[in-house]
């Protein structure tokens, strides 16, 4: 092999390996769906991939002294997807309160949306997260 | 470069590998002999009513019955029956259980001993009052039990259809808070649970 194509082959198979590294590295965290606001995103604990399942909104009150959450699903996809979620409950440090909801499967049809409530177990929830996960197929 | 080369295709492998790995989901399942598994998980053995169903059931209904502010004050409750209507063995008992306990941690409302457990509180003072072991100033006096404002009562039905391919079973459990005194019906909820199945 001449110099010139082997300066050549090296630089094509250094940017393949950054190629590469990049969506490995990409690929080991959760990815939000882009339409998941950040702020909803925050509030949101996703396992793996959103797989075309958005959040676009969330709607938190106190009402009666406990908290009520509110979230939208949107499937932006053509494909079902089988959601698995629960939610669970914090204190004003952080702490768990109670010993965790169920976890739910739900099924939510390609380009629909769906709401997913829950009311606090007790007055000391001051925050929460929703735990999810989408399954790929 | 032929080292270049080898790490690049090592990289792609890992990437390859990587991609093949799906996340599990939250499912009952059994990976050996026996495990502790999650007692949170989706229980999807059979279609019949199962764990995740008292869950769903039970969070349900008490997180309709904090949210309408019904238990200002701090009124008392009891259990009374909760119907069985479906063709299965399910004690009614175990759902109502998980609800009065979230309700009582709650600290929203009361709970006085049901009728099918009023005979263990009558056996206990008689007990402290009649067996004359007891010091007087210590024992609970008798007729100072704090009688229930509401009822809480409820059924569970379900509905099964089937065909050579698929067995659907619908179950609807209603829940109802009753004032004892008037006889009025201060709240109502249900919660719907369908479940599907290959036959």
């Amino acid at each position: 092999m001449t110099d010139a194509k082997r300066v050549e082959t090296m630089k094509a198979v250094r940017k393949l390996m950054l190629a590469l590294a990049t969506t490995l590295t990409l690929t080991a965290h959760a990815q939000h769906d882009p339409g998941t606001p950040a702020a909803v995103a925050a509030k949101v604990a996703l396992r793996g991939d959103a797989n075309g399942v958005r959040i676009p909104e969330m709607r938190v009150v106190r009402r009666n002294d406990i908290l009520m959450v509110q979230a939208d699903l949107a499937n932006i996809g053509n494909t079902d997807r089988t959601i698995f979620y629960r939610f669970r409950w914090l204190d004003n440090i952080g702490s768990q309160v109670g010993d965790g909801e169920s976890w739910k499967q739900m099924s939510l049809l390609g380009q629909a949306q769906q709401t997913v409530k829950s009311v606090a177990p007790s007055s000391v929830v001051t925050d929460f997260r929703l735990e999810m996960n989408v399954e790929s197929r | 470069m032929s080292r270049l080369i080898t790490s690049a295709l090592l990289l792609c492998a890992t990437l390859g590998l990587s991609a093949c790995e799906t996340l599990s989901s939250p499912v009952v399942r059994l990976d050996r002999q026996v495990n502790y598994g999650d007692a949170k998980s989706v229980e999807l053995v059979t279609n019949e009513f199962g764990s995740t169903d008292l869950q769903m059931i039970a969070e349900k209904m008490v997180g309709s019955l904090l949210e309408t502010g019904i238990f200002q004050g701090r009124p008392t409750v009891t259990i009374s029956t909760v119907k069985n209507k479906t063709s299965e063995y399910i004690d009614t008992t175990n759902v109502m259980n998980s609800i009065q306990t979230t309700l009582v941690k709650s600290g929203k409302v009361r709970f006085v001993r049901s009728i099918t457990e009023m005979q263990q509180g009558v056996d206990e003072l008689q007990r402290q009052n009649q067996s004359g072991l007891y010091k007087q100033t210590s024992t609970a006096k008798i007729g100072k039990m704090t009688a229930a404002k509401y009822t809480l009562e409820g059924e569970l039905t379900s509905i099964v259809k089937q065909n050579a391919s698929t067995k659907d079973v619908f179950y609807k459990f209603t829940l109802k808070m009753i004032d004892v005194e008037e006889g009025s019906i201060e709240w109502q909820d249900e919660k719907e649970i369908r479940k599907t199945s290959k036959r």
